[in-house]
Formats: structure tokens, sequence, C-alpha cells
């Protein structure tokens, strides 16, 4: 029988927040923001004469790799319904974003460096007007050299396409002495692995609105994952202060980290900037596959040596990714790398390296794990390499290995609490020991042959070794009544719920009866991007300061009135009672006119900052992370060695999330990932320059979906809210690397290469002799079926 | 121009419309409901879905013109003044909504469904939502809502209402 | 927005005429799974968009003796569900089982497929087992094409601007083995990367009587498979034979496309689709 939840909040699958206005159709997203969305205030239409907002579009480079000589825009400002055209030069403060590095121009600078480069923005009446002054908008280029793959760009004499050169960034990790340790070692597995590019293909493109308020404050509406970025960001580029600008999350249909960078604020900030008209711009599904973030295509080299009982002794990685033509969030894709690279294993010598590099294509971004996707595959496979060398369970070579408490990483930190990765293999166990057993062993047909394939990972939680704060605020009125503020981007992960659980548990509330006001940067603090998993753990935290202050001062004001003790009073039903004794209470707004009277403060700020160690600028010592989630999945799947087609019939995905504060939430989040991860693995491959639009580009259907075991696992993080830490990010992760460990025990050939479409599984089926009359059951065997 | 006469949602229109706007162009821009969304405009996404005469179908590939004559359902027309329909409030209570943006897509599909076959199986509950892409849930609380409002349907003796 | 105007005939002599002096100004529209996509890549530059998506000549699907009709304007969904087509033509009814999606299928035409000659109509493979004829006609007659005439190359359907396509004769098969499969990326929602339509019909001894062969998505136009139909024929199954089959098969495929670098995937896998399709027909 399960024991009773200590909990009233947590741990309670409660109804999401928004859910409501989404079921009915009227949550809005940015292409839903009319005029009458957009003038909340007095300012009167009749001057404006507009129907709908004005319709902006931007001229993209038609080159690659090119200077530029002349813009005309005479032609297009003159065709009637053109409100104006702008260039580079109409950019009034700096005219260069990025999220780490600064190295994009909001509107091409003299140089272009990729077909996605916005060259001129353009605003009008309609759509129609918007596109026909887009095609009389005259540039003259002078050709540079196109460097269109890593190798172009690596090559010694390759044509520069920043001035510091192709290579962006390079983290180097060292611990011990690796060539040294190879040469002991019994068994080394050295391979190339292969992935590409990939769409994020969130279902909402990116959209956006804006006007200017009657006090002159430019209002954007994003589809976006951090509202307070694109606050800085614009107020940059339109040089401005931070109150001339306000930036409002509007309803986001996904992110995955796409929806990180700017998409279309920065265009809307500089029409409303000249125009100060209300105005919208809804990326085409075209437009938003040709120029936003991809995830980083990678080469991965990987050297692994063990000692004959299987126990790891080295690592040596090299990896380039290729970040296109700007940066965006590609350092922190090949620090984390190098970083996750190793797996969530103990290895005493490791020497990683990790280099970030430059093509003329559309920009790689941030993307569901930051590179550890490709890593998890890597290593993954060559854990079941050395295993099949060696004769070794897959399993039992994951046991020996695997993080526990106390372990140390590649980067030497120690890993103190809430290391649940051998847990997550244990309960994986037992479904893993009767696949073996009864289902792979099964020959359905001759033509289909079964596999099954585990993987595992690790995932730091936050950003790798800067700092990342989040903070929030929280207020009770003088009829006690709460209001939760916070910059937190809910992008559908269910953070908004997840925050008003951690308040409402604390002050002994109904989560939903706790107001929120979230990402407006006029009311709201920056939490951080909603990205690397962190919100649960560290807007949570910052929530859960704000309220814990908020509590203390609320109990000191009921320990006065009771005349007990703290350590005796109890929240509930917005009152404050005597432990065990609840009549002898009082409510709220009694405490919150009693505080406001004797000039106390009602108002809470919050501050969370993951506690961690900068890497060493020489071997990459550190701790980047204050906490990880681990996870390991197994796959079942079926391959039809005639045809290369893959059936993934069954992931069981077991999950350390630290708490799962919204049980459903974490299940929705592991099922998504599991979704996203049959992508990588077996079809989705952004083909640059052919990938066009949805029919070019496949990601799972429902039919695609294998039948999911979610298992939570909790290993109470000390430092999380309630013990959390996060899953966006690993759900996905584990899956891919299962599948094609499947799919390689499957045939008995293993493909190198993500994703492990038709045609890549059919010529290992070729190759492993399957591929024929006989299929998998050989010549001699009958057939049975 | 062209003048189509048809009814959405319950109630009578009668316009006059260019001959080559979508009927997606239609509900959104032309009578101003956003519940139905464009994802992709070819037809590869199924966040358009409509249910024009109790069909499920993509108003990004439908021309506006050709809903003369028909009876149009989207999102808004699922709840009464009283009451959600049953695929909405299971979907609210099964966890199947997350960004929410393939949601009204989602929805049209399976009160389709529901409403010609109140008792699908998982195979058949597929069929009917195959067209319709969710990055966010992975579908699977997806089926379970779609499960759910088809008990609450057949409890109910309902067909739908479009 | 453009000036073109829409005309809904409402009988098919009214479409034809319409057609016949303005056929080459008018962009004909049934389903509109295709134009539609077409439009918003390509604009529409036609004065008329003629909707026959209603016509009751288009529509029905019925047996006469030894004819099967189904009508050009019977959708993907009418054609899943039946029961007509489930015992005389089941290839057809299953090439709709995976076709796009269910609302495409709900107003995506099989004429409109056909007509739209993309080498990987789902349609085509099963007309193609089937011995289809197209029934065509514009105001003064009509006339009969066969499935290998109907596109003049991909995405070029042999129809005149003044023509519409009005159904489709097959003939129908009863008892025997029939199926239709594809390969795609995907489960549903998927583009055939090969589609295949099979009959088997078998004699008292276990020798193949009859067999007719459908090949989808590997020739740029419908193309017959008689050769390896006539290689078959007079045998009994064993899996080697019909992997010999199978690679006649890919082996016509080449002779007709050349070897594309699509042929690396494709070659093997006509081959290995033919096994998977016929190879239930083994020993039985």
């Amino acid at each position: 029988m399960k024991p009773q939840s200590k909990y009233r909040s947590i741990g309670k699958n409660i109804q999401r927040r928004d859910v409501l206005g989404k079921i009915k159709g009227d949550a809005k997203f940015c292409a839903d923001l009319d005029l009458k969305d957009l003038n909340l205030k007095n300012m009167s239409l009749k001057d404006l004469s507009l129907k709908d907002p004005l319709t902006l579009r931007v001229l993209r480079s038609s080159r690659h790799h090119a200077e530029i000589e002349n813009i005309d825009i005479e032609k297009a400002k003159a065709i009637p319904g053109v409100a104006g055209v702008f260039t580079a030069m109409d950019i009034p403060g700096k005219n260069l974003m990025g999220i780490i590095n600064k190295d994009q121009p909001l509107l091409a600078d003299g140089k272009v460096r990729s077909k996605a480069d916005p060259v001129a923005l353009v605003a009008a009446r309609t759509e129609e007007i918007a596109i026909k002054a887009l095609a009389a908008i005259d540039v003259s280029y002078r050709d540079l050299i196109p460097v269109l793959d890593m190798e172009d760009a690596l090559a010694p004499d390759a044509p520069k396409i920043h001035e510091k050169g192709n290579i962006l960034f390079v983290r180097k990790i060292k611990k011990g002495d690796a060539e040294a340790a190879f040469k002991d070692c019994h068994t080394i597995i050295e391979k190339e692995y292969k992935t590409h590019a990939v769409e994020h293909n969130f279902i909402e493109p990116d959209a956006g609105a804006g006007y200017v308020d009657e006090d002159g404050t430019l209002v954007i509406y994003a589809s976006t994952q951090n509202p307070h970025y694109d606050h800085k960001e614009v107020t940059g580029l339109l040089g401005l202060e931070d109150e001339q600008v306000r930036v409002i999350q509007a309803a986001t249909g996904g992110g995955f980290g796409s929806k990180l960078d700017l998409n279309v604020q920065g265009f809307i900030g500089l029409a409303l900037y000249h125009l100060k008209k209300p105005v919208r711009y809804v990326y085409t599904r075209e437009e938003s596959y040709l120029a936003t973030a991809k995830r980083h295509p990678f080469i991965i080299h990987m050297k692994t040596g063990s000692d004959e009982n299987g126990k790891l002794m080295a690592i040596r990685m090299k990896t380039f990714c290729n970040t296109g033509a700007y940066g965006s969030y590609g350092i922190a894709v090949a620090t984390r790398s190098a970083v996750s690279g190793t797996g969530p294993y103990e290895i005493e010598h490791v020497d990683m390296e990790s280099s970030c590099v430059y093509t003329n294509q559309t920009f790689s971004g941030a993307m569901r794990g930051f590179g550890a996707p490709q890593m998890a595959f890597a290593h993954e496979s060559q854990m079941d390499l050395l295993a099949e060398k060696l004769g070794m369970d897959p399993l039992a070579i994951r046991v020996i290995n695997g993080f526990k408490k106390g372990s140390t990483t590649g980067t030497g930190q120690k890993l103190m609490d809430s290391v649940g990765f051998q847990e997550c293999l244990q309960k994986v166990k037992p479904y893993y020991d009767q696949a073996s057993k009864d289902w792979v062993t099964k020959k359905i047909s001759p033509f289909i042959k079964r596999g099954i394939g585990l993987g595992g990972m690790w995932y730091g939680i936050g950003n790798t070794g800067v700092q990342n704060p989040s903070t929030a605020r929280i207020e009770m009125d003088q009829n006690g009544g709460i209001t939760l503020f916070t910059g937190c981007a809910d992008i559908g992960q269910g953070s908004t719920t997840v925050l008003t659980q951690i308040a409402g548990e604390i002050l002994g509330v109904l989560p939903e009866e706790i107001h929120v006001v979230v990402g407006d940067t006029k009311f709201t603090t920056n939490a951080g991007a909603t990205s690397a998993s962190r919100q649960t753990y560290i807007s949570g935290n910052a929530v859960k300061e704000a309220t814990d202050k908020l509590s203390s001062v609320l109990l000191t004001e009921g320990s006065n009135r009771l005349k007990v003790s703290k350590t005796l009073l109890e929240f509930k039903d917005h009152s404050i009672h005597v432990s065990g004794n609840e009549e002898k209470s009082v409510d709220f707004a009694w405490l919150a006119r009693r505080i406001h009277k004797k000039g106390g403060s009602l108002s809470w700020q919050g501050y969370f900052d993951p506690e961690t160690i900068p890497f060493d600028p020489e071997t990459g010592q550190g701790s980047p992370y204050a906490t990880y989630a681990f996870a390991c999945q197994l796959a079942l799947v079926e391959v039809d060695v005639l045809t290369g087609e893959v059936n993934v019939k069954k992931i069981v995905a077991a999950h350390d999330v630290g708490k799962a504060i919204h049980p459903e939430n974490v299940i929705g989040q592991i099922c998504g990932g599991v979704a996203m991860g049959v992508g990588f693995a077996l079809m989705e491959e952004f083909e640059y320059g052919k990938t066009i639009s949805m029919k070019d580009y496949h990601i799972p259907t429902c039919a695609d979906m294998p039948e999911v075991i979610p298992i939570i696992i909790e290993e109470n993080e000390p430092t999380g809210p309630f013990g959390a830490k996060g899953v966006g990010e690993p759900a996905l992760i584990p899956t891919a690397p299962a599948i094609l460990n499947a799919v390689s025990n499957a045939l008995g050939k293993r493909i190198y290469t993500l994703p492990a479409n038709l045609e890549r599984v059919l010529q290992a089926s070729i190759e492993s002799g399957q591929f024929g009359p006989s299929g998998h059951f050989g010549p001699k065997e009958k057939n049975n079926v | 121009m062209v003048h189509i006469d048809f009814t959405i949602n319950g109630q009578q229109k009668a316009l006059d419309i260019p001959a080559d706007i979508t009927a997606l162009e239609l509900i959104r821009s032309l009578l101003g409901l956003k519940g139905t969304k464009e994802g992709c405009g070819i037809g590869e996404c199924g966040a358009c879905t409509i249910n024009v005469n109790g069909r499920a179908i993509n108003s990004c590939l439908m021309l506006a013109a050709q809903l003369d004559g028909t009876k149009v359902l989207t999102v808004e027309g699922l709840a009464t003044e009283n009451s959600l329909a049953p695929v909405q409030e299971k979907f609210m209570e099964n966890h199947g909504v997350q960004c929410g943006f393939c949601t009204p897509g989602v929805l049209m599909s399976s009160h389709a469904l529901l409403a010609e076959n109140p008792d699908p199986n998982d195979e058949e509950i597929s069929k009917a939502i195959a067209g319709n892409l969710c990055r966010c849930t992975g579908y699977k609380q997806i089926f379970v809502s779609v499960r759910e409002a088809a008990r609450l349907t057949q409890q109910k003796g309902e067909g739908g209402n479009d | 927005m453009t000036d073109i105007e829409y005309i809904r005939p409402l009988d098919l002599k009214e479409a034809l005429d319409f057609l016949w002096d303005n056929g080459e100004d008018t962009r004909i529209i049934a389903g509109g799974t295709d134009v539609m996509v077409d439009i918003r890549s390509e604009g529409l530059d036609k004065k008329y968009l003629l909707d026959i998506s209603r016509l009751d000549e288009l529509k029905g699907i019925e047996l006469n003796g030894q004819e099967l009709s189904v009508g050009a304007g019977v959708t993907l969904s009418e054609i899943y569900s039946s029961r007509i087509l489930e015992s005389h033509a089941l290839a057809l009814k299953k090439s709709a089982f995976s076709f796009a999606s269910r609302q495409i299928r709900n107003i995506a035409t099989i004429g409109g497929n056909v007509a739209h000659s993309s080498p990987c109509g789902d349609t085509v493979p099963a007309l193609l087992a089937h011995g289809t004829k197209a029934l065509v006609a514009d105001k003064k007659e009509t006339r009969l094409v066969s499935m290998e005439e109907m596109a003049t190359k991909a995405y070029m359907s042999c129809l005149s601007p003044k023509q519409i396509l009005v159904k489709f004769i097959l003939t129908p098969y009863g008892d025997g083995f029939a199926d239709f499969q594809k390969i795609g990326r995907r489960r549903e929602l998927a583009v055939s990367r090969i589609s295949m339509a099979v009959f088997v019909k078998k004699d008292k001894e276990g020798k193949i009587s009859f067999l007719k062969i459908g090949l989808g998505a590997c020739t740029p136009t419908p193309c017959n498979m008689e050769a390896v139909e006539a290689f078959l024929t007079g045998k009994v199954l064993t899996r080697e034979l019909i992997w010999e089959a199978g690679g006649l098969l890919a082996g016509n495929m080449i002779e007709i496309t050349g070897r594309r670098s699509s042929a690396i995937y494709k070659e093997p896998a006509v081959q290995g689709l033919f096994m998977r399709i016929l190879y239930p027909m083994v020993n039985v």
C-alpha cells in the first residue's frame, strides 16, 4: 500500500494552470493577436486607419557568403501600402545579438553569412504588399567563396566567415593521463560517430506582435523561452532604457531551445521604434525552417579503454560541431558535450576536446540536450561495443562503471547526493532480463528481427559552469490574496503549475488559489531561460526562497497573535493555526493588514543560483553543475531486414528526477522526449537547402510511438525544491542510443550515423547477411511460420 | 468574389469572399475565430483541423468557397453554454495538453471520431489522429484522454453536436 | 489575393462545356489537397477555379458484371470503407489505409491522385494491377485511357485542359490473394518511398495461374511489370523464386529510370518488399 504523502500539493497531479484556455481555443498565441488585443489602452485607431496590425516580412540573403555592396530600397518604399523599409542603417542601438557571444546582426551589416541572414525589413498593410515590396528590393552582392561544411571550414586556406576565423570555440577537459592509460588497457574501442542537423519543429511557427503604449513604451508580445533575455537584447538593439521596452510572453507553442534566440522580437521592436503603429510578424513554416536554429550536427571521434573486467580506464574524445553562420548557443553545446561525453561512468583518465565550427549555413543553437543527445549516441554505443568485445552483458558493464554517491566525474567533481543512475539500471533490469529471455529470441518471421538495447545518460541541470540565477517575487495583498511573479516562461512543460505547487505547499493554500503573473518584463524579474532543464530546480528554488520569506513573516506575526512559538504553528486554508488545535487560528487577511500597519513587507524576492565551480582554463576541471539528472532507457525494436524499416515496440524509461512535483508532468516530458528520441534515431534529418517544408521533414506521428513504460525514481536532491531536479532534456537523451543499440543487437551490424534511416538500416541488413530469401532464419532453418 | 452560405458553430453565415482564400483564412481572418491554428499551411501537421459535415479536414487545404452549403464546427463550437464537450473535459483531466498549439486540431479529430465511432480501439484512435502532429506530449496522454472521452460519450449517450 | 473566379458547375455537362471554352485558363479543383499546396508555393496564374468536388457523375463505386467502376470523385475515405472494394479490389482499398492522413482522405479523390501524376501516388499501383482503364471526357467525346498512358511524365498528366477524368474501370478480382504495401519514412502521413500492389491466383496444383503487379514510387510514370508477371506465371512459389522475381522487378525499374542515387536503396528494397508482400503465398 502506498504510504500517505506528507505533502498537500507536492507530488499531486493537479490540473494545469493554462489548460482551460487551450482546450477552448481561447489561449492567445502571437499569431492570434489582433488590433483589439494590441491596443488595450485608449489610442484611437481612427488616425491609424488600420484594419489589421501591419505585417512585417524580412528579405533574406540569396547568397551563402557575400559582401553587400548596395541595398536599394527606394522602389519598395514607393509601393502603396508599404509603411516602411529598414536596413542596418536604421538600427539605433548596437546591431549585434547573441545569447553567449555577440556575433549576429539583426539586419546584415555589409556581409551575409548564410541564406537565412536578414538583409532588410518591410512593414506593409497586408502580407501581399509586403511580399511585393520584398521583391522590389535590389541587393547587389560581391560573392565570397562559400564554406558549406565543417571540412571546408577547417581547411587551412578556408575563407573566414567571421574575423576571428572559423573555429568559434574549443573546450578541453583533461584529467589524469589518457594517452599513457590506453597503453595499459586490455580492450580499446575507437570509432567515429556522425549526427545530422535536426529541426525543432514545434507546432507553432515563430511569431510576435507589438504596439506602442500611451506612454511611449514599446510593447512586444513574443513566442519565447526567455522574455527577459529578449528584453535585454531589444533594448540593446534599439539603444533604449529598460522601462522603454516591455516584453510579454504570449502563449508559446513549444520551443525546445529554438525560441531562446530572438526570432521576430528584434524586427517587431525596430518597426515599432520607427513607425509607432501596431505590427505583427508570423513566420511561415518555411521561414521557420530556413531562419531559426538547428541542432548542431556532430562528428565525434571517441576512444574508450577498459581493463579485462570491463572497468573503464580511459577516454579520449575529439568532436566538431557545426554551429552554422552564428554562434548562438554553440559555446554551450561544445562545453556541455565535453563534459557529458564520458557518459554517467567513472573514468580515471579523461581527455576531451570539443570544437565549435562556423559554416555558411543556417545557424545551429540550443536544441533539447545541447549536445548531450549526440554524445549519448556515442558513449552508449561504445559501452555496447566494449561489452561485446569482452563478452560481457551490456547492463552489467553499465552497473560496474555507473556513477554512485561519491563517484568523481571527468571534470573532477565528486557527486555527493542524488545520484540515481544505479537505481535506474536496477529498475530497468527486470524488463531487460525478461526481454532478453522471452522477447528478443522469439522468431516471429524470417524477415522481422528483434533486438533490445540500453541507453544510459546523465545531464547537468542548469547552464554549464556559469552563473545562471533565477529570481521570483511573491506578494500578499491586504485581503490575504497571494500573487506569484515569475519571469519563468512556461512553453508547455508546466512550469507555472509546478511553481504554484511549491508556493502553495509552503503557505498551505491550493496552488490554484495563487494568482500568477508570468513572463511580463513590466512586472516580473529575470528567471533565466527555460532551457537546460533548469526551471524546476532554479526557479523552483527562487520561488521557494521568496515564499519561505513571506511564510516567515506571517509566522512571526502569527506567533505574536496566537502567543505560541513559531514551531508550533501550521498553515492551512489561508490561515495559521496552532498544531493540533485548528480553532486557535488567525487568517491571512488579518495578518496581512497587521504586517502592513506595522510597516512590514508583504512582498518578498527570492533568488537562486546553483553552486558551481567554473572550469579551470587549462584542464577544464571544475564543478559545472550543482546537480545531475540520471536515466536509463531500454528499447525493444523490430527490424524489417528486407526494407530497413524499424518498429520501436516498447521503451522502458527510468528517470531519476529527484522529486516529481507533478508526476503527470514528468510522464508527459518522458513520453514527449521518447517521441523526439524516436525521430532523432530513425527519421529526422534536416538537409540544408533541401528541407524546405513539413513535406520534407518527418517528426513521429502517434503511429510511430512505442509503448512507453515510464518509471519515476526519486533520489532526493537536498539542494532542490522539495528534492526536485529536472527532466525536460533527460527525457530525450537515452532514447536514440537505446534504439541504435537495439538495432545493432537485431542485425549484428552497427550503424554509426544518426538518423538510422531506411537507407542506413537496409545497408546494415545487407552487410549482415540477413537480407535474402531466408531472412535472418538462415538458409538451413525451416520456415515454421 | 464568390457568395457562400454556411453554418459555423451553429450560426448561419452569408458572405462574399475572394475565390482563392482557404477555409483557414476565412475562419481566422474574416470570422476572427482564432482557435483553429496554422502550423504548416500544407496539410502536413493537422493543427488547422476543423469538422465539415461531421468529417475532420485540414482547413488549410480547403477553399473557403467549398464551405458553401456545409455545416462547419471549430474548437470554439465544441462547448455549450453550460458544459465542455467530452473531449475537452477529458483532455483537461488527463493531461493531454502541454503547449496547446496542436490541441484544437487534435480535439476536432477526436470529436469527429467519437461522433462516428463512440467506442474506438487504439488502432482506430491512431488512424483518426495520425494526421495531428504533436511535438510535446509523445501522444500517450492524448490517447488516455480520447479513451476517457469515449467512455464519457457513451455514458452520456451523445453522438456529437455538429 | 487575386481576381481569380470560382465556378461550381451543377453537372458534368456544364463542367465540360466550361472547359471546352476556358480550359487553358482553368485550374480544376476536386479535393484540393494537391491544388492548394501548389497555390501556396507557386501561386495561381489561372483565371478560373473549377470546383468539380460535388459532381454526382463522378461519384460512386459500382460493380456491373465484369466492370468495377470507381468514380474519379470518390474520396480516399470512401475507398477506405468500401465493401465492394473489399471483395473485388482489396489492394485498392488497402492503398487507402495509410494514405496521408484521415483529414486528407476525407477530401482527396482518386481522380485527383491519379491526375496529379506524382510518381508516388498511392492509388496507382492497385489501379495498374487491376488493368484499369480511365474514362476521360471532354465536351465532344469520351475515351478510355490505360494507366500506363495516364502520365506523360512525372507531374504531367495526359489530360488536355478541356478534359475531366470521369471514372476508373477496373477488372474486379474476387478469389485470390490481394495486397498493397508501402514503405515510408514513418508509419503514417508519409510519402511512399516504394509502394506495391499484387493480386495472385493459384491453380489446383498450387501453380500461379494469374499474377498482376503494380509498382509505385519507382518509375516516373505508371508502368506495367508484365515481364515479371510472365516469369512467375505457371510456377509454384518458393522463397527463392520470389527473390529471383524481385530481382527482376528491381532490374525492370532500373531499366526504366536509369541508375539514380535513390537506386542504392530502392533496388534492394523493391526486391525486399516484393518478398514481404508475396511470402505469405508460399506453401499456402
